[in-house]
């Protein structure tokens, strides 16, 4: 795999990541 | 050691101590796992502490810990501010916002995100005095990439908070 598509491969990884860390946060902090 | 590497190293320390600073906050003002989310606070405090001071330390690293930096910002913003929403004063004045909202915390916070951009804009612009600054406002590292992240994280935020109870 080249560095390119490496690259936006971990992009699109680490968005899918952060976008369910960041959606089950907005329901775990219930205030 | 060179001006560069004073400056830097300033910049770290008061960014470490900032940091220390909020984890001590944090446990005055709430216990440690009292709740399922209550190690997020320790854990972003205690990377700020330990993690990003290293990773802006060296050349290689430094754009890891910026984005890390300015992602904990993020975060610390909106749960503060979610914490503000929902514990709204009664009645609204001036120092009702000032004094019973957490907009001093959120501003101390946003202090540690711009000492993370200066370490990294010093970085990579360098100290050169005719050095002017170039690039597209809303694309990566610029403030402009920061507001839509900023934007977008509170949207994904807000949507877990409302559509998953």
């Amino acid at each position: 795999m080249n560095k390119f598509r490496l690259f936006k491969t971990g992009w699109w990884i680490l968005h899918v990541v952060a976008i369910i860390f960041f959606f089950w946060l907005g329901h775990a902090v219930q205030l | 050691m060179s001006t560069r590497t004073y400056i830097k190293t300033l910049l770290i320390v008061a960014l470490t101590a900032l940091s220390i600073g909020g984890l001590i906050l944090h446990i005055k003002i709430h216990p440690f796992m009292k709740y399922s989310y209550g190690f997020v606070p320790y854990v972003s405090c205690l990377l700020s502490i330990a993690l990003i001071p290293c990773l802006l330390s060296f050349r290689k690293t430094l754009d890891y810990g910026y984005v890390l930096n300015g992602m904990l910002v993020i975060i610390g913003t909106i749960t503060m501010t979610h914490f503000s929403i929902i514990h709204w004063p009664k009645t609204i004045s001036l120092e009702a916002v000032l004094m019973d909202t957490t907009l001093a915390d959120v501003t101390i916070l946003w202090a540690k995100f711009f000492i993370g951009k200066a370490i990294f804009d010093l970085e990579i612009y360098g100290y050169r005095t005719d050095q002017l600054k170039s690039g597209i406002s809303w694309r990566y590292p610029h403030l402009g990439w920061w507001m839509i992240h900023l934007v977008v994280i509170s949207i994904v935020y807000g949507l877990g908070s409302l559509a998953w109870r």
